[in-house]
């Protein structure tokens, strides 16, 4: 069966500088991945490669089936491509509802709108109570939900999320991780890119780990979670010299 | 007490022209990032238009202004797909270049067209004046207020409520979390242009009623429209309609209460921005299109 999606050696980076060299990763249907890595090792490009904020310089983008590389980002949200991207990146100067509306901005989300706003606010309730206020100045926690909610929105086949539980508090954490599961059962394919190791190994099927830009390692959340080179990749010490 | 009122009334109307005058700039840099150095020629064609309108058709400028709100949006749309678009990643140098080059081949297409006389589009019923108590009120002001405050209201409503104005606001918010939500950047920039371009050709149509139209008409305008937008925080239009009144009233006053006032009000209008900015140094309203 072939893959929801599918990187295969993709070469990315900003202006002169690589970041991602030969990068190969798959997402299944209903699959939850994660992707993992310490900072800088090419996470967050990975998202924007699929996303389409940023064109790889070589390399194949399968989404169901069909290259994409050549699809702009506007149109991947369309095909069923979903980002809550690093840093929440929420419209500030926009109440919660409005960020929300603008998730199901695309047609095939637009006519589907009452239902995902149902389900959304069921997903994070916070979000309910927060309507009126403007995204700007919520907590990093509720902003964090309402970018998850947003991508939502849109009706997606493939969600991703990058790092979420960055900067929140470890009780925020697991509301959010809660909300993640949720949504993995309800079918949901989902690519979720972590510092938050602990967090991200327990909701996942499986998982890569990203050293520099490649793929360092990848195996099932149980085999990670055991894996000395996981360990290594983000204390930065070497599996060997490990006592 | 009669004259301070009669200034305020006079300071209003006058302040609801430099609205729409400066909103039309204030959506595009908001949007699309870029200062317009053309906008105030926008405004000195679309006061051809009405002077056009008005002698060869013998229409009214103010029947002429829909047609020409919509000659000045495919206008707009097609200067920024044909040329402005190329510059959006250029250095700010490049496109005020550009900008202020397109203002230049617009002058002087003016002056080809309608040669450097001084023209007037003025309808008789616009010289008229009613008197409410102790106040004069010249109807072509008064039109201009109204007008500006519906085109100022409608815009406003539009960016606030519809589907593709919280797209347009997206877009000046975070241009990368919009393409997320599935909206087309390029799209969005081509459309706030021609609108804003749009906004300056109405705003000239009725500046017809009453100031005389030259072909250079434009870089005193666009003047008091870049001053009132920066004073008004860039890209609010909140922030523009608030700082469009301060200017009028500030000019009126100037005029009316300082011995040989009216040869300073340009003059004491830019010492109070510049005194204000030297307190709110991001204008009244420091956001993107906050609204």
């Amino acid at each position: 069966m072939t893959p929801l999606l599918s990187l295969s050696n993709i070469r990315a980076g900003y202006g002169a500088s690589l970041v991602l060299h030969d990068l190969s990763i798959e997402v299944g249907e209903g699959e939850v991945v994660c992707l993992l890595g310490a900072n800088g090792a090419g996470k967050t490009t990975t998202t924007c490669v699929i996303a389409g904020l940023v064109r790889p310089w070589s390399g194949e983008i399968r989404f169901a089936g069909e290259s994409i590389a050549e699809v702009p980002g506007h149109r991947r949200v369309s095909l069923g491509i979903a980002l809550s991207p690093e840093g929440r990146q929420v419209f500030p100067e926009m109440t919660v509802h409005e960020n929300l509306l603008l998730g199901s901005y695309a047609p095939h989300a637009r006519r589907d709108r009452t239902r995902a706003m149902d389900q959304v606010l069921a997903l994070f309730p916070r979000l309910e109570e927060r309507l009126r206020q403007k995204a700007g100045l919520m907590s990093g926690g509720e902003q964090q939900m309402l970018a998850i909610g947003r991508a939502i929105m849109s009706r997606p086949r493939l969600l991703m999320l990058d790092e979420p539980s960055l900067g929140l508090a470890p009780r925020i954490v697991m509301d959010v991780y809660a909300a993640v599961a949720e949504t993995a059962r309800a079918g949901i394919s989902i690519l979720l890119v972590e510092q938050n190791t602990e967090a991200a190994l327990a909701v996942a099927d499986r998982g890569y780990v990203l050293a520099n830009g490649t793929i360092a390692a990848s195996g099932s959340a149980a085999e990670l979670r055991g894996s000395a080179l996981v360990r290594s990749a983000f204390l930065g010490i070497q599996a060997e010299s490990a006592p | 007490m009669t004259n301070l009122l009669q200034l305020l009334i006079d300071a209003l109307l006058m302040g609801g022209l430099y609205a729409l005058m400066s909103v039309g700039l204030s959506l595009g840099f908001g949007v699309v990032r870029i200062i317009n150095f053309a906008h105030g020629e926008f405004v000195m064609l679309g006061a051809y238009g009405a002077y056009w309108a008005l002698t060869l058709l013998h229409v009214d400028p103010l029947l002429a202004l829909p047609f020409l709100i919509v000659l000045g949006y495919l206008g707009g749309w097609l200067l920024f797909r044909g040329v402005v678009a190329w510059v959006l990643k250029a250095p700010a140098l490049n496109q005020i270049l550009l900008t202020f080059g397109i203002a230049l081949v617009l002058q002087h297409i003016a002056v080809v067209l309608w040669t450097g006389d001084v023209r007037s589009a003025m309808p008789e019923y616009a010289l008229s004046t009613t008197i409410i108590g102790d106040v004069f009120v010249v109807h072509g002001r008064l039109i201009a207020f109204l007008v500006a405050g519906t085109l100022i209201a409608a815009l406003t409503t539009w960016l606030r409520y519809s589907e593709t104005g919280r797209a347009v606001r997206a877009v000046a918010q975070n241009h990368d979390a919009a393409i997320l939500m599935g909206i087309n950047p390029g799209r969005i920039y081509a459309l706030a242009f021609a609108m804003s371009t749009a906004l300056g050709i109405a705003s000239g149509a009725i500046v017809s009623f009453l100031i005389n139209i030259t072909p250079f008409m434009g870089f005193s305008i666009l003047l008091k429209a870049v001053a009132i937008v920066i004073l008004g925080g860039l890209g609010s239009i909140a922030g523009t309609v608030i700082s469009a009144f301060i200017l009028a009233i500030a000019e009126t006053m100037v005029a009316y209460y300082v011995p040989e006032g009216a040869g300073w009000t340009e003059g004491v209008a830019f010492a109070v921005i510049v005194g204000i900015l030297l307190v709110r140094p991001r204008g009244i309203i420091g956001s993107a299109l906050a609204t």
